[in-house]
């Protein structure tokens, strides 16, 4: 990430902290990105065991609690699913908001950056 | 390492040692009294240091992060028991017992459920027991969690710092070597 040759630009210690926070903030940007992936695969599967409900006419259903598997009523398996659908999308939401906001202040830093050490200092994704 | 050269830093976070931030290479260099390449070993040396140190934080992490999801499940089995204690109701589930093998339980009505606490010991305990013990367990984990989120950042902080200080005590190198040939070739 950090390249040099041979200059001498001086480093303070307000650099440092902006170097320390794009490190902090490109290391959450990867946690985000897997956390949205998990979240939206999540939303898939609970997607899939609604339609496949709609198609079932079995009227009770054999929903996952914890490690076993209850006979739950139909309905309220439905409802069970749409609560956890709702919550998941919410977390979605949060996520991508998260990101963005990551990302809007990892230009900043970049445009700050490189301003001061331009071709010293080297912010891409290897 | 006590040093006045950097104002506002950590000196150490639960036994991790922190990075001195370098104002100046020439003042660095010789306050270690260590010519560059010395510098440059022992800088590599804490860089290691930290890598492991990193990697048993991140171990520690996954383990943490397993274990909220199972806290997680624990609780809303014993809140679907709770629910079904005022119905009447037997709760009939499927459950595994060996790889694929599932069979029928018929759970009636009961005020407790058995906690396996590790260590070959299970205890009985009430519904609302059951919860609060699980819950701060719980909380627990989330707290530890945080606090290792925070020492993991602390330390890929000192990772940074010491990178580039590598990175300028060997650019000071280069450039004193380029003074001190141009100076060379001017005498000559």
């Amino acid at each position: 990430m950090h390249q040099g040759g041979g200059s001498e630009t001086e480093v303070t210690w307000e650099d440092q902290q902006n170097i320390n926070k794009f490190g902090r903030l490109n290391n959450r940007f990867h946690e985000l990105e897997d956390e949205i992936k998990i979240a939206k695969e999540t939303n898939e599967s609970l997607e899939d065991a609604s339609n496949e409900l709609i198609l079932t006419d079995e009227e009770v259903v054999r929903f996952q609690i914890g490690e076993v598997f209850a006979h739950v009523p139909k309905e309220e398996v439905e409802s069970r699913i749409e609560d956890m659908k709702e919550v998941t999308s919410k977390n979605v939401e949060k996520l991508e908001e998260e990101k963005d906001s990551v990302v809007a202040q990892m230009a900043e830093l970049k445009k700050i950056l490189y301003g001061k050490f331009k071709d010293s200092i080297n912010l891409e994704e290897e | 390492m006590a040093s006045p050269s950097s104002s506002s830093m950590v000196t150490e976070r639960r036994g991790i040692p922190g990075a001195q931030f370098v104002e100046d290479v020439q003042t660095y260099l010789t306050q270690l009294g260590l010519d560059v390449n010395s510098a440059l070993a022992f800088l590599q040396e804490r860089l290691q240091q930290y890598k492991l140190v990193e990697m048993k934080l991140l171990a520690q992490q996954r383990d943490l992060q397993a274990k909220i999801p199972d806290i997680e499940k624990c609780l809303d089995v014993v809140a679907t028991l709770q629910a079904k204690k005022g119905t009447g109701e037997a709760l009939i589930t499927d459950f595994e017992i060996s790889e694929g093998i599932y069979s029928r339980a018929c759970i009636d009505d009961s005020d407790s459920v058995c906690l396996w606490l590790g260590a070959n010991v299970m205890l009985e305990y009430s519904c609302e027991e059951a919860t609060a013990l699980l819950q701060k367990n719980l909380d627990n984990a989330k707290a530890s969690l945080e606090v290792l989120v925070a020492d993991l950042q602390f330390l890929r902080d000192q990772v940074t710092i010491t990178q580039v200080t590598i990175a300028r005590v060997y650019n000071w190198d280069v450039h004193q070597r380029r003074i001190h040939q141009a100076a060379a070739a001017t005498k000559d």
